[in-house]
């Protein structure tokens, strides 16, 4: 076993360990912060896979936007949790049963599948991933009108979030 | 550099999109400009673009019959890409002006929701990518979540939106997921090429299978298809009338449209078993939706089963997947949007003159407004598919084309669901033409772009269902076009 | 270096736990940070096949910043919809949105 193979496993178990705390913890922020440290695992996971670019949009997006944003939300509507109450739906245990069911379903179906084994190939180093991604998302024949509608999809959850969420009653 | 060198051909081809964001723009611009002006103006101007933007999609599709792939494969520009965008535009536009007579509807902001929305349902028409169908199935959806919770003031309102929000993204993300592993098998998003990385692969049916369910559960949601339709009737029933007419017809043909091209293309090479997963979700749809309907007491819930009932009637020309199937799902869709927004524009004008939607107090219809009961035999009829209403064109087609690619069995339990949603139907209309009414607050309309739209649809109706060949011609040329490989 | 078929386990993994908390918790706020699991399953996935069989290819790539940029559209409209339902009612609890019932 290597040692990227050793920080691969430590950091996978510490991330799911932060992903169970996120869905089983009773306090809302509690469960937040463990969201973070489970974002932050996954950006570590991205390193390791040989992607710097987004092991950075990940801490920049997911953790510097996403996740201050769900921290913010839990403070503005935090009198209306009980932690002494249980957060799950009663049917919980069901739905638990049923994950690890299709959990381990998948992933024996996948172990058909001989990509399952795949070996990674080393990466052309002559090649600029990011030059090249750049490029291609201003390509007209390449991903320019993916990139153009997720402006569109940015700005209408902008004008639809903003109308939502403001304070009519300050008219 | 970019697209101004290139060829002009990518631009006009996704004219009615670019129309559609300049006219989003437009409105929002015209509020902050003029809105000490008659706020039924934004409206109006809507309406206008819309047709300006289906004229520009008829146009183009004109001249292109067979599949073109345009901006790196993103969309492919066919004959049903063209057909489903006509429907998504014209519905975009009967709310359009259904929404001017809910004075909490009138404001740019919900124009501009709806346009984008719209637009997002012209793009995930004509996507032919992995990539693009997840983007504008957001673009189409997320819009969607806010006009559901576009009452900010009423409690309903905020929680069907909120409801539809989180269950759809679950919806989107698991489909999302399901397209990481078509990507993961075939290394291409490009759907006519997973075809045949897939073929030539070698992989266990059993896997792509796993990847196909979970498709079906994104598109499933969106179609309000069961098991994934348990949202429809809370939010049908907390949503602006309106929006939840629209959320019913226009969202759910987009959903149509995005589950008839991947039926056609890659499903049947991803999994033998995919027009059985197909049948199933179909007889369910039928089962459920007709069987929980019978017992509603509010007439916008028995709208939300009877639309789940009528996905599973539709899914029948899906899972035949053969030309009429296709044919036959298309001419439904239109038939269905024409119907269930007259439905649900008087659920509007109705629910506004009681304070309620409840079925009770449509009793005494005919006496309070003969109009309005005569519109509603005529939409409940065409939605139960009795002749020489649009609604039993459509299930004719979709039901002969299941006997077509043998699945006999399946049109058989689709006609007995029909007949058994007659009997719903006819309850309703023995309520609003028999009973006594016990309350007769006036039923007031009080703009002329509802009496518009209103007689756009019925007349739709009427036409669907009468001079079918023209239409017929439509579905059959969108329907060989997504067959082209 | 790291077989695929253990990034595949650990994103599987990672989904389904964020899956579970999408269903089982009650509070709006937890089901979206369900989902928000489930989107980074969705980037490692795409992330790994891209880095072991297709990295000649851009796809992968592209794919995961549109599932970025979606991911922070959705979150915004919901958190939005959250607060909008907070005003009127003073909770978020799910389960507690009962006026749509029958």
């Amino acid at each position: 076993m290597t040692a990227v193979q050793i920080v691969f496993l430590a950091v996978a178990a510490l991330t799911l360990a932060a992903a169970v705390m996120v869905v089983s913890l009773r306090r809302m922020m509690q469960s937040a912060l463990a969201l973070i440290l489970a974002l932050v695992g996954v950006a570590v996971i991205f390193a390791l896979l040989g992607s710097g670019f987004f092991a950075v949009s990940q801490v920049v997006v997911y953790i510097g936007a996403i996740a201050i944003l769900i921290i913010f939300a839990v403070m503005l509507t935090q009198n209306s949790m009980s932690p002494e109450h249980s957060q799950m739906n009663p049917g919980f245990l069901y739905a638990a049963l049923g994950s690890a069911l299709l959990f381990s379903s998948l992933v024996f179906i996948l172990s058909m599948w001989v990509g399952f084994y795949a070996i990674p190939v080393n990466l052309d180093p002559s090649v600029d991933t990011i030059t090249v991604l750049g490029l291609s998302l201003t390509d007209p024949q390449g991903f320019a009108l993916p990139f153009e509608i997720v402006s569109v999809l940015l700005l209408a959850a902008l004008i639809g979030g903003i109308y939502i969420a403001r304070d009519h009653h300050r008219d | 550099m970019g697209i101004s060198s290139g060829n002009i051909t990518p631009i006009l081809s996704i004219l009615p999109e670019i129309l559609l964001l300049i006219l989003a723009l437009v409105v929002l611009g015209l509020d902050l400009g003029l809105k000490k002006f008659s706020p039924a103006l934004i409206g109006w101007v809507t309406v206008v673009g819309l047709i300006f933007s289906a004229i520009g999609g008829v146009m183009i599709s004109g001249h292109q019959s067979g599949g073109l792939y345009i901006w790196g494969g993103m969309l492919r520009q066919d004959a049903a890409a063209s057909v489903f965008q006509v429907i998504f535009i014209t519905g975009a536009a009967l709310t359009a002006f259904f929404a001017l007579e809910d004075s909490k509807c009138v404001s740019a902001e919900f124009y501009f929701l709806l346009l984008i929305s719209t637009l997002g349902m012209c793009l995930l028409a004509a996507s032919s990518d992995l990539i693009m169908i997840y983007l504008s199935l957001e673009l189409a959806s997320i819009p969607l979540y806010i006009l559901a919770g576009f009452h900010y003031r009423e409690t309903s309102s905020v929680e069907a939106g909120l409801k539809y929000m989180l269950y759809g993204a679950v919806a989107s993300t698991i489909m999302v997921f399901g397209f990481t592993f078509l990507y993961g098998f075939s290394g291409t998003t490009q759907l006519y090429a997973i075809n045949a990385a897939i073929q030539t692969g070698q992989i266990p049916p059993m896997v792509t299978t796993m990847a196909v369910m979970l498709i079906l559960a994104g598109v499933g949601y969106k179609i309000s298809a069961v098991p994934f339709h348990f949202w429809a009737p809370d939010v049908y029933e907390g949503a602006p009338t309106v929006v939840a007419g629209f959320i019913s017809t226009a969202s759910k043909a987009a959903g149509f449209a995005v589950l008839l091209r991947l039926a056609l293309t890659i499903l049947p090479v991803l999994s033998p078993y995919s027009p059985y997963l197909l049948a199933a979700m179909a007889v369910a749809s039928m089962l459920v939706g007709n069987l929980l309907a019978i017992n509603q007491k509010n007439f916008k819930r028995l709208l939300a089963y009877s639309s789940i009932a009528q996905a599973g009637y539709i899914l029948v020309g899906v899972a035949a997947s053969n030309n009429l199937g296709a044919a036959g799902v298309t001419y439904y869709l239109m038939a269905y949007l024409v119907t269930n927004l007259t439905a649900f524009a008087l659920a509007q004008v109705i629910g506004q003159a009681n304070s309620n939607d409840d079925i009770s107090s449509l009793a005494g219809l005919t006496q309070r407004s003969p109009v309005l009961a005569f519109s509603l035999l005529v939409s409940l009829l065409s939605l139960g598919g009795i002749p020489p209403f649009a609604g039993f064109v459509g299930k004719l087609l979709v039901f002969s084309a299941g006997v077509q690619a043998g699945m006999a069995w399946l049109v058989i339990v689709a006609v007995l669901n029909s007949v058994l949603s007659l009997y719903y139907y006819l309850k309703v209309l023995k309520i609003a033409f028999l009973d006594h009414p016990r309350e007769t607050p006036l039923i007031k309309i009080e703009t002329n772009s509802w009496r518009i739209a209103f007689i756009v649809c019925l007349a739709g109706i009427l036409i669907l269902g009468v001079i079918i060949l023209p239409w017929y011609g439509w579905s059959i040329t969108a329907a060989s076009s997504l067959a082209l490989y | 270096m790291i077989p695929l078929s253990w990034i595949l386990a650990f994103s599987l993994a990672l989904f389904f736990i964020g899956l579970f908390g999408a269903i089982a918790r009650k509070n709006a706020i937890s089901i979206l940070m369900g989902i928000e699991l489930m989107l980074n399953a969705v980037n490692i996935n795409l992330l790994a096949f891209w880095r072991y069989l297709y990295s000649a290819h851009m796809n992968g790539l592209v794919f995961i910043a549109v599932v970025f940029a979606v991911a922070a559209a959705e979150t915004a409209v919901g958190l939005a919809l959250i607060i909008s339902a907070y005003r009127n009612r003073r909770t978020i609890t799910a389960g507690d949105f009962d006026s749509l019932k029958g």
